[in-house]
Protein backbone atom coordinates (compact mmCIF):
# COMPACT_ATOMS: atom_id res chain seq x y z
CA UNK A 1 0.00 0.00 0.00
CA UNK A 2 1.20 3.25 -1.15
CA UNK A 3 -1.71 5.54 0.33
CA UNK A 4 -4.12 5.49 3.06
CA UNK A 5 -7.27 6.82 3.74
CA UNK A 6 -8.37 7.18 7.34
CA UNK A 7 -11.88 7.82 7.31
CA UNK A 8 -13.36 9.64 10.61
CA UNK A 9 -17.35 10.02 10.96
CA UNK A 10 -16.96 10.08 15.00
CA UNK A 11 -17.26 13.75 16.92
CA UNK A 12 -14.31 14.54 19.16
CA UNK A 13 -14.29 13.58 22.81
CA UNK A 14 -17.29 11.56 22.77
CA UNK A 15 -14.87 8.83 22.52
CA UNK A 16 -11.45 7.50 21.66
CA UNK A 17 -11.93 7.29 18.14
CA UNK A 18 -10.89 10.64 16.42
CA UNK A 19 -7.25 10.51 18.89
CA UNK A 20 -7.29 6.95 17.53
CA UNK A 21 -7.60 7.88 13.63
CA UNK A 22 -5.13 11.09 14.49
CA UNK A 23 -2.61 8.88 16.01
CA UNK A 24 -2.81 6.57 13.43
CA UNK A 25 -2.84 9.41 10.27
CA UNK A 26 0.33 10.45 12.06
CA UNK A 27 1.85 7.26 12.09
CA UNK A 28 1.76 6.28 8.66
CA UNK A 29 3.21 9.64 7.46
CA UNK A 30 6.90 8.12 7.37
CA UNK A 31 5.72 5.64 4.93
CA UNK A 32 2.44 6.84 2.81
CA UNK A 33 0.79 9.02 1.25
CA UNK A 34 -1.77 9.98 4.06
CA UNK A 35 -5.33 11.06 3.78
CA UNK A 36 -7.75 11.87 6.87
CA UNK A 37 -11.30 12.49 5.49
CA UNK A 38 -14.06 13.83 7.95
CA UNK A 39 -17.13 13.35 7.46
CA UNK A 40 -20.41 13.65 9.01
CA UNK A 41 -20.07 14.52 13.01
CA UNK A 42 -16.66 14.16 13.04
CA UNK A 43 -16.25 17.12 11.42
CA UNK A 44 -16.76 19.42 14.77
CA UNK A 45 -12.54 18.15 14.78
CA UNK A 46 -11.72 20.93 12.81
CA UNK A 47 -13.98 23.66 14.73
CA UNK A 48 -11.66 26.72 15.97
CA UNK A 49 -11.29 27.52 19.43
CA UNK A 50 -11.98 24.51 21.02
CA UNK A 51 -10.96 24.00 24.77
CA UNK A 52 -10.91 20.48 26.14
CA UNK A 53 -9.34 21.27 29.42
CA UNK A 54 -12.45 20.77 31.47
CA UNK A 55 -13.01 17.51 29.83
CA UNK A 56 -9.08 16.22 31.04
CA UNK A 57 -8.04 14.94 27.30
CA UNK A 58 -5.74 16.91 24.64
CA UNK A 59 -7.26 19.41 22.64
CA UNK A 60 -7.72 17.53 19.47
CA UNK A 61 -7.80 20.02 16.81
CA UNK A 62 -4.02 21.01 17.90
CA UNK A 63 -3.08 18.44 17.27
CA UNK A 64 -4.55 17.72 13.83
CA UNK A 65 -3.29 21.27 13.47
CA UNK A 66 -0.09 20.21 14.08
CA UNK A 67 0.87 17.97 11.68
CA UNK A 68 0.85 20.49 9.09
CA UNK A 69 1.78 18.02 6.34
CA UNK A 70 -1.03 15.74 6.99
CA UNK A 71 -3.84 16.16 4.19
CA UNK A 72 -6.94 16.81 5.73
CA UNK A 73 -10.52 16.36 3.75
CA UNK A 74 -13.93 18.09 5.33
CA UNK A 75 -16.74 16.90 3.47
CA UNK A 76 -18.29 20.60 3.36
CA UNK A 77 -21.78 19.17 3.16
CA UNK A 78 -21.67 17.38 6.61
CA UNK A 79 -20.62 20.96 8.02
CA UNK A 80 -23.79 22.37 6.40
CA UNK A 81 -25.71 20.16 7.75
CA UNK A 82 -24.43 20.81 11.25
CA UNK A 83 -24.46 24.47 11.00
CA UNK A 84 -20.72 24.76 10.55
CA UNK A 85 -20.28 26.22 7.56
CA UNK A 86 -19.23 29.99 7.84
CA UNK A 87 -17.95 29.37 11.31
CA UNK A 88 -14.20 29.64 12.04
CA UNK A 89 -12.69 26.23 11.31
CA UNK A 90 -8.49 24.90 11.70
CA UNK A 91 -6.54 26.59 8.62
CA UNK A 92 -4.93 22.99 7.83
CA UNK A 93 -7.62 21.88 6.29
CA UNK A 94 -9.56 21.37 2.59
CA UNK A 95 -12.99 21.52 2.14
CA UNK A 96 -14.06 19.27 -0.23
CA UNK A 97 -17.84 18.12 -1.81
CA UNK A 98 -19.09 14.44 -1.68
CA UNK A 99 -18.07 13.54 -5.18
CA UNK A 100 -14.20 14.93 -4.37
CA UNK A 101 -14.24 13.56 -0.70
CA UNK A 102 -15.58 9.76 -2.54
CA UNK A 103 -12.73 10.25 -5.35
CA UNK A 104 -10.04 10.77 -2.84
CA UNK A 105 -11.48 7.72 -0.98
CA UNK A 106 -11.44 5.76 -4.01
CA UNK A 107 -8.26 6.58 -5.02
CA UNK A 108 -6.62 5.45 -1.78
CA UNK A 109 -4.97 2.29 -2.10
CA UNK A 110 -7.19 1.16 1.53
CA UNK A 111 -9.26 2.88 3.84
CA UNK A 112 -9.44 2.62 7.38
CA UNK A 113 -12.60 3.82 9.35
CA UNK A 114 -12.68 4.95 13.03
CA UNK B 1 3.30 -14.67 -0.86
CA UNK B 2 0.72 -11.66 -0.50
CA UNK B 3 -0.04 -9.68 2.41
CA UNK B 4 -3.60 -9.31 3.98
CA UNK B 5 -3.71 -7.11 7.44
CA UNK B 6 -6.93 -6.91 9.19
CA UNK B 7 -7.25 -3.97 10.74
CA UNK B 8 -10.16 -4.42 14.50
CA UNK B 9 -11.11 -1.33 16.72
CA UNK B 10 -14.65 -2.93 19.08
CA UNK B 11 -13.66 -5.05 21.64
CA UNK B 12 -15.00 -8.54 21.74
CA UNK B 13 -18.65 -9.71 21.72
CA UNK B 14 -20.11 -5.89 20.90
CA UNK B 15 -20.08 -7.09 17.36
CA UNK B 16 -19.35 -9.60 15.33
CA UNK B 17 -16.22 -8.05 13.58
CA UNK B 18 -13.84 -9.94 15.67
CA UNK B 19 -15.53 -13.08 15.01
CA UNK B 20 -15.60 -12.21 10.96
CA UNK B 21 -11.70 -11.01 11.27
CA UNK B 22 -11.39 -14.22 12.24
CA UNK B 23 -13.14 -16.47 9.60
CA UNK B 24 -12.12 -14.68 7.04
CA UNK B 25 -8.26 -14.85 8.22
CA UNK B 26 -8.63 -18.37 8.57
CA UNK B 27 -9.73 -18.81 5.13
CA UNK B 28 -6.89 -16.01 3.81
CA UNK B 29 -4.32 -18.34 5.65
CA UNK B 30 -3.66 -20.34 2.93
CA UNK B 31 -2.79 -18.35 0.16
CA UNK B 32 -1.69 -14.65 2.24
CA UNK B 33 0.51 -13.93 5.06
CA UNK B 34 -2.32 -12.42 7.51
CA UNK B 35 -1.35 -9.55 9.70
CA UNK B 36 -4.28 -8.32 12.40
CA UNK B 37 -3.61 -5.00 13.95
CA UNK B 38 -5.58 -4.43 17.48
CA UNK B 39 -6.47 -1.19 17.93
CA UNK B 40 -8.51 0.92 20.85
CA UNK B 41 -10.95 -1.05 22.21
CA UNK B 42 -9.61 -4.57 20.57
CA UNK B 43 -6.90 -4.96 22.58
CA UNK B 44 -9.08 -5.92 24.70
CA UNK B 45 -9.80 -9.33 22.39
CA UNK B 46 -6.97 -11.28 23.25
CA UNK B 47 -7.62 -10.96 27.08
CA UNK B 48 -6.84 -14.31 29.03
CA UNK B 49 -9.88 -15.93 30.92
CA UNK B 50 -12.74 -14.90 29.09
CA UNK B 51 -16.06 -17.16 29.35
CA UNK B 52 -18.45 -16.36 26.99
CA UNK B 53 -22.08 -18.29 27.97
CA UNK B 54 -23.54 -17.88 24.31
CA UNK B 55 -20.66 -16.91 21.72
CA UNK B 56 -17.81 -18.49 20.64
CA UNK B 57 -14.30 -17.06 22.58
CA UNK B 58 -13.14 -14.27 20.14
CA UNK B 59 -9.66 -14.75 21.89
CA UNK B 60 -9.44 -18.34 21.35
CA UNK B 61 -10.04 -17.99 17.91
CA UNK B 62 -7.04 -15.18 17.84
CA UNK B 63 -4.67 -17.61 19.69
CA UNK B 64 -5.76 -20.16 16.65
CA UNK B 65 -4.64 -18.12 13.90
CA UNK B 66 -1.78 -17.47 15.88
CA UNK B 67 -0.85 -20.84 15.80
CA UNK B 68 -1.47 -21.19 11.71
CA UNK B 69 0.99 -18.52 11.17
CA UNK B 70 -0.87 -15.01 11.51
CA UNK B 71 0.53 -12.13 13.13
CA UNK B 72 -1.50 -10.14 15.61
CA UNK B 73 -0.12 -7.11 17.29
CA UNK B 74 -1.92 -4.84 19.87
CA UNK B 75 -1.29 -1.25 20.29
CA UNK B 76 0.71 -0.44 23.19
CA UNK B 77 -1.45 3.33 24.36
CA UNK B 78 -4.40 1.42 23.79
CA UNK B 79 -3.70 -1.58 25.92
CA UNK B 80 -1.71 0.10 28.50
CA UNK B 81 -4.69 2.35 28.84
CA UNK B 82 -6.41 -0.72 29.74
CA UNK B 83 -4.59 -2.52 32.12
CA UNK B 84 -1.97 -4.56 29.36
CA UNK B 85 1.09 -3.80 30.38
CA UNK B 86 4.03 -5.04 27.90
CA UNK B 87 7.04 -7.13 29.19
CA UNK B 88 9.63 -9.35 28.45
CA UNK B 89 8.31 -12.05 25.94
CA UNK B 90 7.01 -15.51 27.39
CA UNK B 91 7.22 -19.33 26.95
CA UNK B 92 3.70 -18.69 24.85
CA UNK B 93 4.63 -16.05 22.19
CA UNK B 94 3.50 -13.16 24.10
CA UNK B 95 4.69 -10.09 25.64
CA UNK B 96 1.45 -9.64 28.10
CA UNK B 97 0.56 -11.63 30.99
CA UNK B 98 -2.93 -11.00 30.58
CA UNK B 99 -3.10 -12.07 27.24
CA UNK B 100 -3.18 -15.31 25.23
CA UNK B 101 -0.34 -17.15 23.78
CA UNK B 102 0.82 -15.66 20.16
CA UNK B 103 -0.47 -12.69 20.43
CA UNK B 104 2.01 -9.45 21.42
CA UNK B 105 1.77 -5.66 22.63
CA UNK B 106 3.82 -4.03 19.57
CA UNK B 107 4.07 -0.47 19.12
CA UNK B 108 1.33 1.31 16.37
CA UNK B 109 3.95 2.11 13.95
CA UNK B 110 3.41 -1.48 13.53
CA UNK B 111 0.41 -0.75 11.96
CA UNK B 112 2.24 1.51 9.46
CA UNK B 113 4.65 -1.15 8.58
CA UNK B 114 1.95 -3.38 8.07
CA UNK B 115 -0.26 -1.27 5.92
CA UNK B 116 2.43 -0.34 3.98
CA UNK B 117 3.69 -4.06 3.16
CA UNK B 118 0.25 -4.91 2.61
CA UNK B 119 -1.48 -6.08 -0.73
CA UNK B 120 -4.96 -5.82 0.96
CA UNK B 121 -6.07 -4.10 3.81
CA UNK B 122 -9.55 -4.49 5.40
CA UNK B 123 -10.94 -2.44 8.33
CA UNK B 124 -13.39 -3.60 10.56
CA UNK B 125 -15.13 -0.73 12.86
CA UNK B 126 -18.52 0.34 13.92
Amino acid sequence: MKSVFYLLDTAPYGSEKAFGALNAAAVSLNRMQVTLGIYGDGVYLVAAGQDSRKLGVPNLSDILYSYGELRVLVHEPSLFERGLFGETLIETVELVDEEDFLESMESSDCVIRF
Amino acid sequence: MKTLTIVLTDGPYISEYAEIACKLAENALKRYHVNIFLYLDAVHIPKKGQNPSFFTCAGELLTGLAEKGAVIRACARCAAARGYIAEEENENGSNCKNYLPGIKISSLYELSEMLSKSDRVISLSR
